[in-house]
Parts: C-alpha cells; structure tokens; sequence
C-alpha cells in the first residue's frame, strides 16, 4: 500500500510548526509547555503509526530543474527510525516536564527540541539525498543549540562548538559522496538523480550497475570513505567519537535523546540505508572494522569514566559501534544485527539516561564513586536499571542480549566463510563485549552495595520523570521476555515482523531469499552461544580487578598522543590563535575594513579598464560654465576644510558649506527639484548635527604622521580611481537617451486638456517619475526613512531603560 | 562631452571622504560617509549630462532638449535615504558615547 502523502508532509510539518508556535504556547502554558511539546511527538506518532503497514514513496517537486525533489520514503528502517523518534521523544518531552522545572531557558529548550525531533524524522523519511543532506545537517544545528543549552557555561560552550565542528564537518564530506554518486548515477542509470530509494530511477533500483560504475571509475573506495566519514562523525565512531562525551554538558533528557533515538542514530541509519547499494568487500573491510574498533575501545573508556553520564555517553558509543559492525558485515546476519540493535539500544539506553537523570537530580552528584546503594531510596528506579542494564551488558533473557549474539553469529559466519584475518572479528567481538559487561555492571552497582555515608538524603522522584524509564524499561523487559517465549514456540511475532520489514530495508535486493527474522534463547550449543559465555564468563572473574582496569585505562588514554582529543584542541587552538587573523584581519576597527574594501574595489576598477584597453580622453577644455566651476571650486575648499577641521563644530558648518555649494550646483545643472531637497536636507543635517554634537566630547585627536600618510595614499588611490571613472563614463553618451523616452510620456497630451490622463500627466518629469513610473521606488525610500526615525526612536528609548537596569 | 573639471572635483571629494572614514574620531566617519554621497550624488547627476534645460514641460506643449530627468529621480531619492543614514549614524555616534565614555573607534574596540 502507498502511503498517504499529506500525512508524511504532516509527519514533517508538525514538530516545525510546533516549534514555531512554542513562544506563544509557553507565554500561555509556562512550564506546561513540556506536555505540549509531548502532544505533537504523540500526533506524529500517531501518524507515522497510521502509515505502518504502507510501503513506497511520495514525491513533491523542489527544484526540478536539478532533478532535486521531495521525496519521502516508507520502509521498515524509516518507520523504526520515525517511531524511535517521536515515541522517545514523547517521554523525553514528559519527563523533561519534571526535570527542568525552574531551568532556565525553557521556551527555546521547547522549541530546538521539537524541531530537533523534526529534522530527525526528516532523515528518516527522506528518499531524497539533497533532502537528507538537508535534514541531516538541521539535526547538527539543533543539537548545537541543546548542546549548549547552559549558555554561560564554558564546558557548554566548548562541547557545542566541538559537536557542530565535527558532525557539520563530517556532513560536508557526506555531501561530496553525494556528488560523486549523483555523477556516477548519471552514467550508471542514464538519468542524474539525487533520488536514492523508492522509484524506477532510483539508486537503490540499479545498485549492480552503480557499484560497477564506481569500481570501474575507481570511485567505491573514495565514496565508502566519504559517507563512512559522515556517518561516523554523526554516529560518534572512532575516532570521531570525541564530542559525544562532551555532549553529557547537554540537559540529562537532551542526552537520552541524542543518545537513543536521534541524532546518533542518524549515523547508523546512514549505513543501514546505504548498505544495500554499496555492500561490498571493501564496505564489510570499512564499516565492519570501524564498527568493531569502536565497540572495543570506547567500551574501554566507559570503564574509565568517572560520571555516569560520560559512562553512558562512551558506551553509546561503543553500541553504535556494534550496530555499525552489524551492518559492515555482509551476511544476513549482519543486518539482523543491526537492525535488532537500534531497537534494543534505544530501549535501554534511553532508560538508562533518564535513570542517569533521576540519580542526578536526586542524589546531586553524578560522580561513579560517590553513589552507591541507591535501591533502597530508589526502588522503582533500581528495577529499570536492572532491566536496562543487564539488557546492555548482553545477558540473557534482556534484550540486548539476543541482538549481541547476531553479531556474534555474523562475525563467525564470516570468519568460517573467508577465513585467515577475517577470524579477528568474533576475537574482536568478544573482547570488547567483556568491556562492555564490565561497565553495564558496574553502572547496576550503583544501585547495589553499601550507601556511602557522605551521600545524603535522596529523595524519590516526581511521577513524571518516574514514568518515562519504566514505559522504556517494561519495553526492554518484554522484548527480553519475547526471546524466552519464543524459545517455546510462542513468538512477539508484531517485533519479529517488524524486524524483518527493518532488515529488508537494508538487504540487497534480489537476494533471492526471503528474511524472516526471529530470536529466541539458545537451545543448543552453537559458536555464538560459545561466545556469549565467554563473555560473561570472563566478565565476571574481571569485574572484582574492576578498579585495576579502570586505572590501566586512564593511563592510557592520559597519553596525549592516543587521544583524539589532543588533536581536537590542538588543532582548533593553532588555529584560534592564528594571530595574523586578529591582529591584521579581522581587527574590529572599521578603519581596516574600509581600507581593504575600498582599495579591493579601486583595484578591481582600475584592473577592469585596463583589461578593457579603455583609454583616457585628451583633454579637450574646460567645457564648463564658469559659474559651476566657481561653485565646485567652492565645494573643494569647504571639503578640505571639513577633513581639517580643528574642532567638532567647525567640521560641521564647513561640511555645511560644501552642502550647500552642492544644492547650487544642481540649481545650475538644472535640476530644481534636488536643489529643493538638498536645501531642506542640508539645513536639517546642520540642525541635527549641532544638537548631536552638544553632548559628545571636543575630540581633538591628532592622527600619527605615518597613519596619516598611510591613509592619504589610500585616499589618492581611491580619487584616482574615481577620476579616472569619471573621465571615462561622460567620454561617450548614448544616443538613444532615455530622457527623451520619459519627457514624451509624463506631460498630458493636449487633447486630455486640463486632466491628468494616460501615462504620467504631469509637467515636472522628475515628480512623474518619482510618483508614478517608479512609485514603489519612492515607497521604498519613505519605508528607509521611516525604518531610521523608528531605530533613532528605539535607540534613544532603549538608553534610558537601559540606564534603569 | 567629458567632464574634466567634474572628474577632479570628484576625485578630491572621495579622496577627502575616504580620508575622513579612515579617521578613528567616529564624527569624522560620518562626515566622511556624507562627503562620498554627496559626491556620489554629483556624479549621477553629471552622468545625465549638464546641458538641457530642467525637465518640466509646458503643458500639452512640447518641450526642447531637457536635462536627464531619471538620474535626478534618483538622485533625489538617494539625497533622502543619505539623511535618513546620516541621522541614524548621529545617534549611533550618540549612542556609543553613551556606552563607552568615548567616541575614538580605537579606544571602543580595545575596550571591548
């Protein structure tokens, strides 16, 4: 079935308009707003719910002339991606009711989330890539904006800055993989298209013919590379995983957001969407090694946090890894994986930020070896934890469990099918999923052990920051618990067939074989049930030395060559302080501007004549009457006397001079109406600058010798330029002038007799024109003038009040 | 026919203006932005030719050889506008003295 097309552009439409409207909402609501906000994640919800069962495409022309469209696509992976990103986004908005409560900030809090949300649904439903690009780089904005939500906080400021850096930046390389596929497409289908899935001339239709487009042009590696950089700066893989703990700066719901549901998982979409058309070996080389390097060693550094939230950031890290891996590898397996993962990691990890948020905002400390003990105060909390973590930590029957032995299955199918190095997948898997049950329990432990004496009073939680974590963590539960039924032949078929629909999105098509995707509990002993023991085992003989690795990996990553984050910061400081940028640049002074704008231009005039071959006239004589060369004359002394001005008030009379010269000499040029106005003008102008000039100080200051001789030459260059201009424009005058063309039109015919009829009817051209060949003209010029009246009035306005704060 | 004595006269009054807008006294830049729209002014108008007489006709008559009346439409306008900016520039120049004590461009940019 198609889906409906104004329900997709509502889907759309309604988290942006929501934040538009969320400034007059929060005047009326306050506080209340949250629920607002939660009420349209719930109508896209509802919505997206609506389109579930269709599949395909709609299309809304964009810019047709490049073949860019609005296309918005249906499947399994746009669906999952939709429904994790209102549903989340549902009981982050509730629960943030509860937490930000008297934060400052809450209107654009309300409206960057919203549309946060809104661009997540962007990249989910986009078929376009121009469309996606677009969406995918509005998600980097808005979690700029929630990143750096604390304003005033430098570690705020510094983790915004260090997230759009490296997302946006990663962004652009995507764009140019974009570019390239759109060229190569032209060549493979016949057709330039930016349409990547979902119609006869999309990308995805002819992926065989793209790939041997690629290889033969020697492009695959070049654009694997380009997207891998772009999904893995979104997705925070190594070593572009740097921003994602500083991200923790962010309010805790903006964490459990970005973290489980968007964001993030824009990275991991990215792959799952693309996977069909580029799967390849040098793709499974690429992603499944990416994936896995990720996995083990932010894993690792999870045990090395201090904060539960950077824990937590760290370990989404090293599941986005997995998820990568999962679709890196090219079996069926692979993408099973992958698709399983986003669920169940969205699941736990979400509750697991909100429980993060609940221990903060309770406890109010969110350092590890402060806390402990917490299920005495927190009972209901504890629960989820324990349901979310062990689901993390890949224990059965939680859920993570089962999608960790896909991957266990996917990397030994592949190691037994291509052998050699290939059998460092499932070593690799192994080793980092110890880490990662390492930290899964010792973030339960939180909730365990003794109550350490320093930690006070902690409080339980209002209900609706409670309710959120326990609606993710029964879910969790019942996807773990839907493994064990399934393992007696009762299956959660609506989860397993909604699987399958997600992992065909992400399978070749015409594989031949049919997906059906299903997990239970082991039955018997398979490599990947092995594997799993392993883990667990070696998990926990490990976790007693828990404190010993934990200091065996500082120490390590206190080596600054190791660190990514060395690079990070040495590289934006060389660059921030590259003083010849302050200092010669961008100095703040607007002396330095307009010298390099008016000597840019002068250049750029003078270079024109001189490649036009335009030569200067001879000179010819005065041609002038000797009236207006006395008047000019005139005008010259007043300007000089104005730039040597000993004072203020003097400045302003002679400059008054030369104004007036100027009306005089529009009087004998001809032209009453600009002498009229310039006389009314020029009296104004004196007026107001003598009133100006009572309340600013005498400035006397004498300019240095050299800046005067410095800015003088600047000066000769520019009334050189502007000689030489003159010269060369009143050289030649166009036959066909245009004055003739007006004069004929604006007077009335004499048969009209005394009425004002046809085209302008008015003796004075110059009125005519104004009033009514270029009327709007004349409106935009009183439109100016009104605009400065209103800004002098607001300026002056805004100094009194200003004084009173 | 080519404006000698205008081309000068022109030359020196940017020249003047651009001078003065190189000055860090920030009354001195407005006096220097007004110079250069006054001269721009003068331009556009000797751009439409000098010669001509002004351009009203007689009404129902005919006319002789008038001077360009689009350039003063536009020079017109432009002469507005140019008061509009240079009142908003003086309460501007006001408005920094109000919040930096000062009016030297120099002094507000190490201030800040």
């Amino acid at each position: 079935m198609q889906p409906n097309q104004t329900v997709l552009l509502a889907v759309l439409a309604l988290p942006f308009l929501g934040a538009a409207v969320t400034p007059l909402v929060y005047r009326a609501l306050g506080e209340r707003t949250a629920y607002f906000a939660a009420a349209i994640a719930g109508g896209c919800l509802l919505l997206i719910a609506s389109q579930a069962s269709t599949h395909g495409s709609v299309t809304l022309p964009w810019i047709p002339s490049l073949g860019v469209s609005l296309s918005l696509y249906v499947d399994g992976l746009a669906l999952l991606i939709g429904f994790l990103a209102s549903g989340v986004g549902v009981l982050i908005f509730t629960y943030s009711g509860g937490y930000m409560h008297d934060e400052p900030g809450q209107m654009k809090y309300y409206a960057t989330l919203q549309a946060f949300m809104g661009s997540m649904l962007g990249v989910a439903f986009a078929a376009d890539l121009v469309a996606l690009f677009l969406f995918w780089e509005l998600t980097s904005v808005a979690s700029f904006l929630l990143i750096g939500h604390y304003r005033s906080e430098e570690s705020s400021k510094y983790a915004a800055r260090k997230s759009m850096l490296i997302t946006v930046a990663g962004g652009l390389f995507m764009l140019i993989g974009f570019l390239v596929l759109h060229g190569v497409a032209a060549d493979a289908i016949g057709t330039a298209t930016f349409r990547l899935v979902g119609s006869e001339n999309s990308m995805l239709a002819h992926a065989d013919e793209i790939q041997e487009a690629l290889r033969s042009a020697g492009l695959l590696v070049p654009v694997l590379l380009l997207i891998g950089i772009g999904a893995a700066a979104k997705s925070a893989q190594v070593p572009l995983h740097i921003w994602l703990p500083n991200a923790m700066e962010a309010p805790t719901p903006v964490s459990a957001f970005l973290h489980s549901a968007t964001m993030v998982k824009a990275g991991v979409y990215l792959v799952g969407r693309f996977r069909p058309l580029l799967l390849t070996d040098e793709w499974m080389i690429l992603f499944a090694t990416l994936g896995l390097v990720t996995m083990t060693v932010t894993a690792m550094l999870a045990i090395a946090a201090s904060d539960i939230k950077e824990l937590l950031a760290y370990s989404t890290a090293s599941h986005l890894g997995l998820i990568v891996a999962g679709y890196g590898l090219s079996n069926v397996y692979g993408a099973e994986t992958g698709a399983f993962h986003i669920v169940n990691h969205a699941l736990f990890k979400a509750a697991l930020f909100l429980v993060a948020g609940i221990v903060a905002h309770e406890a109010g400390t969110r350092a590890i070896d402060e806390l402990g003990g917490l299920r005495h105060d927190l009972p209901v909390t504890a629960a989820v934890t324990v349901v979310a973590a062990l689901g993390m930590a890949g224990v059965p029957p939680f859920n993570g469990f089962y999608s960790k032995e896909l991957l266990f299955e996917a990397t030994y199918e592949v190691a037994l099918h291509d052998g050699g190095v290939w059998w460092l997948l499932p070593v690799v898997a192994v080793f980092g999923s110890v880490f990662t049950f390492l930290y899964s329990i010792r973030f339960l432990m939180l909730f365990f052990g003794e109550k350490p004496h320093e930690l006070g009073e902690v409080h339980s939680p209002p209900a609706i920051m409670l309710a959120p974590p326990v609606v993710l963590g029964v879910l969790a539960g019942v996807v773990g618990l839907g493994g064990v039924t399934s393992t007696f032949g009762v299956h959660l078929t609506p989860l397993t067939d909604f699987v399958t629909r997600v992992v065909e999105s992400s399978v070749a098509h015409g594989g031949g074989h049919e997906i059906h995707f299903g997990y239970h509990l082991p039955t018997k002993l398979k490599p990947a049930v092995v594997m799993s023991a392993i883990t667990i085992g070696v998990g926990l003989v490990a976790y007693p030395f828990f404190d010993h690795l934990r200091d065996g990996v500082r120490t390590l990553r206190s080596v600054p060559l190791l660190s990514p984050n060395f690079y990070y910061d040495t590289g934006t400081e060389a660059l921030d302080e590259t003083e010849f940028v302050t200092t010669h640049l961008q100095t703040g002074l607007l002396r330095t501007y307009a010298t390099a704008l008016v000597l840019a231009v002068s250049a750029m005039t003078l270079g024109a004549y001189a490649a036009a071959g335009a030569n200067l006239p001879a000179f010819t004589g005065v041609g002038l009457a000797l009236p207006l060369v006395l008047v000019l004359l005139v005008a010259i002394v007043g300007a000089f006397a104005v730039t040597g001005a000993p004072s203020h008030v003097a400045g302003v009379l002679t400059l008054s001079i030369l104004g007036f010269m100027v009306a005089i000499f529009y009087i004998l040029a001809s032209a009453p109406d600009l002498a009229l106005t310039q006389l009314v003008v020029e009296t104004l102008v004196l007026v107001l600058f003598l009133l100006v000039l009572d309340k600013l100080p005498a400035f006397y200051g004498e300019p240095s010798r050299l800046r005067s001789a410095r800015d003088g030459l600047v000066s000769v260059v520019v009334g050189a330029t502007v000689f030489t201009t003159v010269l060369l424009s009143t050289k030649a005058t166009p036959n066909d002038v245009i004055a003739e063309f007006l004069a004929k039109r604006a007077g009335v015919p004499s048969e009209h007799g005394t009425y004002l009829l046809d085209w302008g009817g008015g003796g004075n051209i110059v009125n005519v024109i104004l009033v009514d060949f270029r009327a709007f003209d004349t409106m935009g010029e009183i439109s100016v003038v009104a605009m400065a009246a209103l800004s002098v009035v607001t300026i002056l306005a805004m100094r009194e009040r200003g004084e009173v704060q | 026919m080519t404006q000698f004595v205008l081309a000068l006269v022109l030359g020196i009054l940017f020249a003047l203006g651009t001078y003065l807008v190189l000055r860090s006294d920030v009354v001195r830049v407005v006096w220097g932005v007004s110079i250069i729209s006054q001269a721009a002014n003068v331009y556009l108008v000797t751009m439409g030719g000098l010669s001509g007489s002004v351009p009203i006709v007689a009404h129902g008559g005919g006319h002789g050889h008038v001077t360009d009346p689009l350039v003063q439409a536009l020079v017109l306008t432009a002469i507005v506008i140019g008061f509009g900016t240079t009142a908003f520039a003086l309460v501007l120049t006001y408005r920094t003295y109000e919040a930096h004590g000062t009016i030297d461009l120099t002094e507000v940019s190490e201030n800040t």
